[in-house]
Order: C-alpha cells, then structure tokens, then sequence
C-alpha cells in the first residue's frame, strides 16, 4: 500500500465513528459530530457508547469493533485510562484513531498509559493520531475539529504537534487568504509523526506547500532522509518549537518532547532546502508566498523594486530587505531615463526605491502606475516588485477607485511581462475600522488573483527572502 | 577498510576502550583516505634510531598513555626535533615530567611535520534522533572563542561541504588574507566528504563514534593533512 492509499482514509474518510459522545449533547466529542455535519460529511457517523441506543440522532454502537461498515477515522475524547482496552479490541476494523484527551506522555504518570496505547493501536490493527491533540481539519473530506475553516480545498498541508496553534494556523489562515489542503494536530505522537504525514504530503497531488510546526522529531533520521529524498519538490517550511533550552523544557511538559539540538534544525534546513522560521506570522506569510508564487530556480530572486507611497517607508524597507540579503539597487541609467522623461510631480524619487507620493499616484485616477510599471519591468527586470500602498494617504483624498486602478494597472504589466518578476502588496493601514474593512476588501480580491499580501514591508521581507533562499538551493542543485 | 581486523574501531572496542587513540585515529582516517603525517610507535628510547629511518625530519613526538587527554598540558608534546639524538632526549624528558611520570605510557609517536597552512577543525558528533553530523571551523580561536563553525547531517554531498565553508564568517581567511597563501579548497571538502559523506568515516561507523575531532587539520595550497584526531567510543 502506498502513502497516498494509507492516509486517503485520513483525509477523505467515508465513515467517522465518535467516543466520548454524550446523550445530553454537550460533550467536546457532540460539538464535533455538529461541526462535521455542518461542514458538510456526508458519510456515516458512529457514536460509540457502552448504553445509549441513539445519540445526537444516530444509532450508537457498544464498541468499535460493532460498527455497520469498517471505520476509516475515529475521534476519541475520553479519559485516557479507558482508551487503550478499546482500540484493542477494535479487531482490525478501524484505519485512524485520534486521540484528543491528555494526560499520556506529557506528564509523568502517563508516560506508561502512552505506551500502553501505541501497543493497543497496533494489537487494534490501527495508526493512531496523538494523543493530547485537537483533531484534523480536511475540507477534501469535510471533516474538521475547527470552529471555522473555509470548504475550499486549498495547497497548503500542515502537520502540527500543537492543536491550538493548528486552530491559529487556520484562523489566521483564513484572514490572510491561506487555503489548506489538509491540517493534522499530532500531539505527543505515539505512532503518526510528522515524518508521517510529510511524505504524505509530499506525494499528494493537491498539496503544493507543506507546513509543519515540531516540537521534537523522535524519528530525526527518517525526517531527514524523506526530506532528502525529496530533493525540495515542494516547498517545506518548519515553524520550530523548543529551539532554546526554556523553550525545550517548555516543550517537554506540552508535548512531552525530548531535547534537541538546534544546530541540528538549522543544518537540517540548509542542506534540505527547507526553511525554519521563528514566529506563527512568519510561518503564515512564508506558506502565502509559496502558496501564491512559482519558484523560479532558474532566476533566483535577488533584484527587488519596492514601488509605491511613503518614503521613509521605502528607505526602512530597503535596510530591511538588504540585511536579508536581497538587493534594492538603483536602476540602469536607461530605466531612470525612461521614467525622468514622464516628467512625474517633484517629491517623486525614480531611482529604486520607487517612491511616489499620492498625488503622482493619482494621476489619470491611477492609471499612471502602469505607465511606470511598464518602464521598471521593460527596464529594471527586476525579480521581485514589492508594490506598497500606504491606504491611509489616501483618505479623502482621491475617488475610491483610485486603488482599484493602481492595483488592476499592476495586474495588467504583470501579464504583460509574464513570468519575469514575482509580484507582492503590501496594504498599510493604521487600525481604523472602517480602513480596514477596505483593506481586506482589497486583500481578498488580490489574493484571489494570486498576488500574496501583506500588512507592513518587514512582513513581505522575510517570505520574499524564504522564496530567494528556495530558488537558489534549487539552482545550486539542478 | 581493508578488512574488519584491520579495523581500529573494532580492535579498540574489543580491547574495551572508550575512545581511540591518536595512532588509532590517525589509522582509522587513513584507511578512510584522509591523508595523516608519517609517524612510527617507539617503544621507548632503544626503538628511535630504528623508527627514525626514513621518516623526514623535522618530526614530533607525543606521549601515547591512555592516563593523559591533553598531551601538550601534560608536557607529553615535543615539535621540531631534527635528529633521533634530540627525540630520546625529549622521550626521557617525558619520562621524568610530572603529569606523564605516574601515567600508563604505551609509547611514543614519533611523527614527520605537516608543512605550514591554515588550521582548521573538522569533528562530528552523533545526535540521539538525527545520527550523525559533521562539522567545520577554523582552527585556534575562531572556533574555541568565536564558535565559527557550521553543522551538516551526514551524508553531505560536495555542494554541502562548499555551503558549509562558505557559511564560515572566516571563510575569507582561507582565500589568502594579509599575504598568506590560500588554503586548498579542494582539500578542505576532500576530507569533509571523506568524513561526513555517503560512504564517510561518520557513516560508516554511526553505531560506534558518538563523537570525532580532527583538530588541527592543517591545510595547505595544495593538500591538507590531519595532525591530531581524537574519536570517541560509545
């Protein structure tokens, strides 16, 4: 059986069997049955219950070795103590147990209950997810643990050893455009590991990028040597937790992770061509980026243009994107040429940084943009143009579709010079609501036509560094 | 390796020793191919006109005890000796030297001098999740003080190696800084590869070296040679 044949189960199952169900429907195991219904599963739930006939409406089976049809995946949210007796006696009827409830490897006393449950699952003849997690959110089988999470199945795979900070991971997500094709929570990871559930990943046709957040790799080795193996087919980026030593004993009582060795992230990164990043924001803009972007090993991102309004802006920018390695060099006397003759209002600065204040910005309602655009990409080739608008210089200022055109004519040279530069937004606002409602207006409608956005420079800076660093791990290699 | 006898690893655990010494370091590198400096085992004082023949002065000899982990602390380390006359002195200077009196003495290793270059520092070490890594730096301070140096899981393939070197803030030293020669980069990921690469010494021997210290490898224009190896059993 290969990868994809043993995790479909997974990811699309077709029956769904419950415990820790309640007959007064209020238990975290009913809030599921809701949420998957909701979401729109149309395979068969089985509450399992040791007395109720009937829970939330559905016949309730005695144990998981009952069921009418064998069960692809089973969502278990008891105490822990019950658990290992059922999946050992569920006599090789079910494919994937996830074990939400805590109390097992984490702590102390439960190391030997953890173990105990490896062993039950495999006497069971199942994989088991967790335990001390929060479930699987997979909108191609319309099953999710999540409160929210759009039904689009997206590119972006996520395994994550945290469940809180998978819940994050597609909340904020959700906010920037980020549409996943599947996100696993493995918590203590008595059986499926993240190793697990790359290579799935990495084989599944639908998932173009691949993000996980680890605590610790029990199985370092088979981590490295699939990520090897794999030559960066996909782009992989690791939110690492425990990279400190207080972040690793942090670690050990949230997962019950062993210490590790950052040298060993930070060589594993280099050589794989994965990238590590720090934060949960730099993880979400890395996986947009990649999301939103084709790599392009055969031009690797080095010369970016930053066009837009703000100049001290532009020129925090360009120390930001230099320190990590990406030029914003002056362009060719030929580009300046071309740009001086358009004879633009003084205060505009044509050298890269592209700096135009809004009056430049709203000439010909916006139009201008794309006669400048079209003298940088003629001209500048550059690899990236970070295009950056500062919305609240706009206020009141110009007519409400000013924006539009700037951001429609950046659209049309992009399709003019296909392939040539990798296009970013950066929509800056200050917090004021109704600003901010015209912000992810306008985010929405740029990310829906591919281009990535972001809130500030800095944001765009490191994703864009990422995507550098990825295309030239792939040159260096092809 | 020629065979498993040959083996200094094997010969080491079976002898149930903790660690391998220089001379078995350094035979464990050569059969990985990892060029080491000429040298023979003296016994003691009557042995050195015989273990000199044919060895290119100037030699060094060190103290072989398995007592003593810093021969150069102990005073167990003579540089410079240009005749076998000069080499017994020294081995009855060591002899009588406080930290090397008491001590099991196995021998001496009287070893020809690797020619001048830059030092720098190859090791690997094993992590209980990963296996093993292998890292490079250069030698003296930049490594003891400054901590210049750069990991890769092993196997590393040649692009690996150049990452590696070129991650090194003192990478620019080795091109030749202040009139000094360049050291040979070929060299350096020569020995990087026989090391830590596919067929590598870290490799081969992953379930028996939890940790390894070529340390100085010296590197000149044109080669690079290993003058002390420490590798560590476990």
């Amino acid at each position: 059986m290969n990868i994809i044949e043993e995790f479909t189960p997974l990811f699309a199952p077709k029956t769904v069997a419950v415990i820790g169900a309640s007959t007064k429907g209020n238990a975290l195991p009913n809030v599921f049955i809701r949420r998957i219904r909701e979401f729109g599963f149309s395979g068969d739930i089985y509450p399992i219950h040791p007395a109720a006939a009937e829970i939330d409406g559905l016949t309730a089976y005695k144990t998981l070795a009952d069921t009418p049809k064998p069960v692809d995946y089973a969502y278990i949210a008891v105490s822990g103590a019950q658990i290992p007796g059922m999946l050992a006696a569920a006599k090789g009827h079910v494919r994937f147990a996830q074990v939400i409830s805590s109390g097992f490897g984490e702590v102390d006393e439960g190391k030997g209950l953890q173990e105990e449950l490896a062993s039950a699952a495999r006497t069971g003849g199942m994989r088991l997810l967790g335990p001390n997690c929060l479930g699987i959110y997979t909108p191609r089988g319309r099953v999710t643990f999540a409160e929210i999470g759009p039904k689009e199945v997206g590119h972006v795979g996520i395994v994550s050893q945290s469940g809180g900070l998978g819940t994050d991971i597609i909340r904020r997500g959700l906010s920037r455009g980020v549409k996943f094709s599947g996100l696993v929570t493995v918590g203590n990871c008595a059986d499926v590991t993240p190793s697990d559930l790359l290579e799935f990943y990495l084989a599944d046709s639908q998932t173009k990028v691949i993000g996980m957040y680890i605590e610790t790799a029990k199985d370092g080795r088979r981590l490295f040597d699939i990520l090897r193996n794999a030559k960066a087919a996909k782009p992989v980026v690791i939110l690492k937790g425990g990279r400190t030593q207080q972040g690793l004993a942090a670690a050990a009582s949230h997962t019950g992770s062993l210490a590790g060795d950052d040298r060993v992230w930070v060589a594993l990164a280099r050589q794989t061509g994965c990238m590590l990043v720090d934060t949960l924001d730099q993880f979400i803009d890395t996986l947009l980026i990649f999301q939103s972007l084709t790599p392009r090993p055969q031009r690797p991102t080095q010369k970016v243009v930053l066009f837009g309004n703000g100049g001290g802006t532009s020129v925090l920018a360009t120390d930001y994107y230099s320190r990590l390695g990406l030029d914003v060099t002056p362009f060719a006397q030929s580009a300046i040429d071309a740009l001086a003759a358009m004879k633009l209002p003084p205060g505009t600065s044509i050298t890269n940084p592209v700096d135009c204040p809004v009056g430049t910005l709203q000439q010909d309602d916006g139009r201008v943009a794309e006669k400048i655009l079209d003298i940088i990409y003629s001209q500048g080739k550059p690899e990236a143009l970070v295009m950056h608008l500062n919305l609240s210089a706009f206020v009141g200022r110009t007519k409400p579709e000013v924006l539009d055109n700037l951001v429609a004519a950046a659209m049309r040279v992009q399709e003019k010079y296909p392939g040539q530069s990798h296009f970013i937004l950066v929509l800056r606002s200050d917090g004021e609501p109704g600003l901010e409602a015209r912000k992810r207006e306008f985010r929405d409608k740029a990310v829906a036509l591919g281009v990535p956005v972001y809130d500030e420079m800095a944001n765009a800076g490191h994703p864009l560094a990422a995507l550098a660093t990825f295309e030239r791990f792939k040159a260096a290699r092809a | 390796m020629n065979t498993t006898q040959d083996n200094p690893v094997t010969a080491a655990k079976r002898a149930g020793r903790n660690a391998l010494d220089e001379s078995a370091g350094k035979q464990l590198l050569a059969a990985h191919g990892v060029k080491v400096p000429q040298s023979r085992v003296a016994k003691g004082v009557g042995d050195v006109d015989a273990v000199m023949n044919g060895l290119q002065t100037p030699v060094v000899v060190k103290v072989m005890s398995p007592d003593i982990l810093h021969k150069s602390d102990a005073g167990g380390v003579k540089i410079n000796l240009r005749s076998a006359a000069e080499v017994k002195a020294e081995i009855e200077g060591m002899l009588n030297a406080p930290k090397i009196k008491g001590a099991r003495i196995e021998g001496f290793l009287v070893e020809e001098m690797a020619p001048a270059g830059h030092e720098l520092v190859i090791g690997g070490l094993r992590d209980p999740q990963f296996g093993p890594l292998v890292m490079v730096g250069l030698g003296g301070i930049f490594v003891e003080i400054l901590k210049d140096v750069s990991f890769r899981l092993c196997p590393i393939t040649r692009i690996d190696a150049e990452e590696m070197i070129a991650e090194l803030k003192g990478a620019a030293i080795l091109q030749g800084a202040r009139g000094t020669k360049p050291a040979s980069m070929d060299a350096i990921i020569d020995v990087l590869l026989k090391v830590g690469g596919e067929n590598g010494l870290l490799m081969q021997h992953a379930a028996d070296i939890s940790e390894a210290d070529i340390n100085p490898l010296i590197v000149s224009d044109t080669a690079a040679v290993a003058v002390d190896a420490r590798f560590i059993l476990g």
